[in-house]
């Protein structure tokens, strides 16, 4: 408390001055010579009551006006348990909400559900915004999304921060702040700050997650560590079920079980009493492909209890056609292709082929296909890649010098059109501006010591889009849609013997937009939740989810083509309807989202809300009403009391005359 | 209670009365100039009238001609203008210094303004004046006389007396004072009492009753104060009596309707006891017409009240 605030507070002991005054006049009236005095009866007992009970009133009236008075005075200091802003020199304030919707949100705590602690304290720090105050919202489940760019509009912040709902998402909490700065960075006010109202689990903030403006944690109790057990997976595996329990710690994994819901025989199956992730092996009833797994007893959070089962082969599969003698690196192991494919996506299933299939059926549960320098496709290979692609398979094809090897009734079709050309003397490297949407990375495709390129004529394309070029203008990257699929044509080999481009970060970059892309269209049977689904602009789509139907919206996407795309927000079983066919996807949660406990908020964050002096509250308008109110019954008491008084000594004047 | 403030409390107020000696000239020039006439009937010269004849009269103011006439005894009356002297008996206790804000003055201020003015049209017609008091400091008791230097000598003694003592329990000061006035009042004499008949002793009505005996005119004058008329106090109350120890602490609402129906009491009992020696009893506040005052108490000496 500082002398401020304590002499403020002292102006309160002025209290006892009409307390003492109460007390001096309440004890005996004045005296007053009378000479008739033996004619005056007594009539005490009335004259103290009413002396006494108008006294009392009077005196409560000014003793808390003389206390409201002295809070008032105290008021910019004064704490209290609601979350307000606190202003510099009374001025508007720009902050960014970041509101954490993701799974661990969802966790019951002492004080509630977090995501509902959150919203409260949201609403608290919105109530205490003033007209000039700009407000921004971004969510933190991933991705990190803008849920209302900077508005003085507070009405609109009110209604966007209504519309808020809990999801199963994972954490995107350096996204969120980042999105957060950048979204009041252009409003014009002086004071800005980023409110993070997170739990801060499944995504801690770095250390560089510092700068202005600053971080502010005002609900700390959010971070409280919770025991939780969840299921984050569940696939069919032929006639068993291959499940996936995350647990906080040994503690939240004491006692507790998995076992099929329905499945009345077999027994549940007890986790291994330690934290961490665990895979477990059921026995599966065929007439229970459609149930759900669940996890005996509670816990913090009861959503994660329970998953639906998964289609098999939930995971991503990806062929890889690679000729090891050349795409191998030099110091030996697997191609870098599959290598980059294991280090982005570990938990995708790698079938390297030798030869593309002739059956289609060949090409079932892969989504994605990554064909490295291929020296040409027969009919029949093309015939099943075509329909691989078509039901919504991925298809790359990185050309290399092999292109000129092509034999007879091969082509390259349905990549390219024609015979496509080895340029062994490359001009320049990649055009780092066409290859923009690909992000930072792209600026690493500069310099590559290109030895040679497929000389792809903008005429044998079919229909592709140039996604990309080289300096000169010649292709580097084209896209062609074909049916639910696309087919990905790239100017340059895997193999480091022909440059640098395996070397460069915007090669794993690229592979990733890839992977995306397959997982995307085709639609893993099991994502997580938060996971865009993709589909064909031109496809009829329906999804019918866990609370209802799901949204489906067109959006644009990267190398600019629109689709459809929905988003499940929850986990748990969908049912899609494209274009007639109808299938099922499981969304679950992100396992981290368990595993990665709470933590503190950043150094930085907490020396904030010291600094903001969190919970104060400026309560001054309505204590100076309050001071009026009670001045104004004063004076009423007052006039009143006299306006009796007058009436008494008409009347008495009456009655003698 | 410290000397200074004890002068102080007895020191009294005179207020808008002062000076006494113009204002009680004022006074009397207001109420009318010139002689007056006595209004006794019987013996006289100049005749007065005519009433029925009831036995004992005397028969020699049979009207004779009246019964030859109208054939009825009627019985002839006469008027005597006489020389009369007027008795002031002044209340100089303590209780007659008191005057509150609505008051010109003090009571006894006002009294004695009321006793100069009689004093004055007393004089003017020729009529001698006795002063005087019970109760007060350095008052002088002044024997009958008349002419000027009676009235000057009344003023001056009105004018150095202060009001004093506590007369609630001295009842033979009372009781002296009245035997004086006594002595000085012959028959058809006109004592006229100014007190506020507050916290006198047990038998003053009939101390002070006595007065209207032996063929004399009593009149009691009663000055109170506005605010002992009235009793206009609001609020819880704490008063004190200045003669006595009595202390009342009341609420003023309340005890209002009781005081004054007690004060009206009061005077009810005293004008019955002065009605019955043939005396009246005069209402004054201190806060009227000294004039009008005048009048009053001269119309109920001649009897027109």
């Amino acid at each position: 408390m500082s002398f401020l605030v304590a002499a403020a507070l002292g102006v309160g002991l002025f209290v006892a001055i009409p307390i003492a005054a109460h007390l001096l006049r309440r004890g005996r009236a004045r005296e007053r010579d009378f000479p008739p005095t033996a004619l005056v009866p007594v009539a005490r007992s009335v004259a103290r009551e009413r002396a006494t009970l108008e006294d009392r009133l009077l005196l409560a009236i000014r003793a808390l006006l003389i206390a409201c008075l002295a809070v008032i005075g105290a008021t910019p200091f004064v704490q209290c348990s609601r979350l307000s802003l606190n202003r510099s020199a009374g001025a508007s304030v720009a902050f960014a909400l970041v509101v954490d919707d993701s799974h661990s949100m969802r966790a019951r705590g002492a004080e509630g559900v977090r995501f509902e602690r959150a919203l409260r304290a949201a609403r608290e720090l919105l109530a205490s915004a003033r007209e000039g105050d700009a407000i921004a919202i971004v969510l933190a489940g991933r991705p990190a999304r803008l849920a209302l760019a900077a508005t003085t509009d507070l009405n609109a912040a009110r209604r966007a921060l209504a519309d808020l709902t809990e999801s199963d998402r994972s954490t995107d909490l350096e996204g969120a702040v980042s999105l957060a700065r950048t979204s009041v960075a252009s409003v014009p006010h002086r004071d800005k700050r980023v409110v993070l109202l997170s739990d801060l689990a499944g995504g801690a903030l770095s250390d560089g997650s510092e700068g202005p403006p600053p971080l502010w944690a005002p609900v700390p109790e959010l971070a409280t560590p919770l025991e939780n057990c969840g299921i984050f997976g569940a696939e069919r595996r032929g006639r068993r079920i291959s499940a996936h329990v995350a647990c906080t710690s040994a503690a939240a994994a004491a006692g507790r079980a998995v076992s099929l819901v329905g499945d009345k025989s077999g027994k549940p199956l007890p986790l291994a009493a330690r934290g961490g992730i665990q895979e477990l092996g059921l026995d599966l009833d065929p007439k229970l492909e459609r149930s759900e797994l669940e996890l005996t007893g509670g816990d913090a959070l009861a959503s994660d209890d329970r998953c639906p089962l998964a289609a098999e082969s939930a995971s991503l599969g990806v062929m890889v056609a690679v000729d090891v003698s050349n795409a191998s690196a030099k110091t030996g192991g697997p191609p870098v292709l599959e290598q980059a494919v294991g280090a982005l996506e570990s938990s995708a299933a790698l079938h390297p082929i030798a030869v593309l299939p002739d059956d289609a059926n060949e090409y079932r549960n892969n989504a994605l296909l990554l064909l490295d320098d291929p020296g040409g496709i027969t009919p029949e290979a093309r015939s099943a890649l075509a329909s691989f692609v078509g039901r919504g398979g991925v298809a790359v094809a990185f050309l290399g010098p092999r292109v000129e090897q092509t034999p007879l009734g091969a082509t390259l079709e349905p990549f390219v059109h024609g015979a496509v050309h080895w340029e062994s003397k490359a001009d320049g490297d990649v055009n780092t501006a066409s290859l923009a949407w690909l992000g930072a990375e792209a600026s690493s495709m500069q310099d590559l010591k290109l030895r040679g390129r497929a000389g792809l004529s903008t005429t044998d394309l079919l229909g592709a889009r140039i996604l990309a070029t080289f300096g000169d203008g010649q292709p580097f990257l084209t896209k062609r849609e074909l049916g639910r699929g696309a087919l990905f044509t790239v100017a340059l080999p895997t193999s480091v013997e022909h440059g640098n481009f395996p070397l460069r970060p915007a090669f794993l970059a690229l592979l990733d937009y890839f992977l995306n892309e397959a997982r995307t269209r085709r639609g893993a049977a099991q994502s997580v939740a938060g996971s865009e689904w993709s589909f064909p602009l031109g496809a009829s789509v329906s999804i019918e989810g866990p609370r209802g139907a799901l949204a489906v919206r067109e959006a644009a996407r990267a190398a600019g083509s629109t689709q459809k795309s929905a988003t499940p927000t929850l986990a748990g079983r969908y049912t899609l309807r494209i274009d007639d066919k109808s299938e099922e996807r499981v969304a679950t949660v992100d396992p981290s989202e368990i595993t990665t406990l709470p933590q503190k908020p950043p150094a930085s964050a907490a020396q904030t809300r010291a600094s903001a002096n969190a919970g104060s509250v400026d309560a001054s308008p309505e204590l100076g009403f309050v001071a009026l109110a009670l001045l104004a019954l004063e004076l009423g008491l007052r006039v009143f009391r006299r306006v009796t008084r007058e009436r008494g000594l008409t009347s008495a004047a009456a009655q003698r005359s | 209670m410290t000397a200074p403030a004890t002068a102080l409390r007895k020191a009294l107020d005179w207020g808008k009365l002062a000076p006494l000696r113009l204002r009680a000239k004022t006074v009397a020039d207001g109420v009318y100039a010139g002689g007056h006439r006595s209004r006794r009937r019987g013996a006289g010269i100049e005749f007065g009238g005519q009433r029925s004849y009831v036995p004992g009269d005397d028969l020699r103011f049979i009207d004779r001609h009246a019964l030859l006439r109208h054939g009825t005894l009627l019985v002839r009356q006469f008027e005597t203008e006489t020389d009369r002297t007027l008795c002031l008996l002044v209340d100089a206790s303590l209780s007659m210094s008191y005057r509150s804000e609505e008051a010109p003055g003090a009571k006894y201020a006002y009294a004695a303004l009321i006793a100069a003015a009689l004093c004055k049209i007393a004089v003017g017609a020729g009529d001698r004046v006795s002063l005087d008091w019970f109760g007060g400091e350095r008052t002088a008791e002044l024997a009958t006389a008349g002419g000027r230097e009676a009235f000057e000598r009344v003023v001056g003694a009105l004018e150095t007396a202060e009001p004093s003592a506590d007369l609630k329990s001295d009842l033979p000061a009372l009781e002296r004072a009245v035997a004086r006035v006594e002595r000085r009042a012959g028959r058809g004499s006109t004592v006229v009492v100014l007190s506020d008949l507050l916290d006198l002793p047990e038998g003053a009505e009939a101390a002070i009753g006595t007065l209207g005996a032996r063929g004399k005119t009593l009149t009691v004058a009663r000055v109170l104060d506005p605010t002992e008329v009235n009793f206009p106090f609001t609020g819880p109350l704490h008063l004190r009596a200045l003669e006595g120890e009595a202390r009342v602490e009341t609420d003023a609402a309340a005890a209002r309707p009781q005081y004054l129906a007690a004060l009206e009491e009061q005077a009810s009992r005293w004008s019955a006891r002065l009605l019955s020696r043939g005396g009246s009893l005069v209402l004054l506040n201190s806060a009227d017409d000294p004039v009008r005052a005048v009048r009053k108490i001269l119309d109920s000496v001649a009897g027109l009240s």
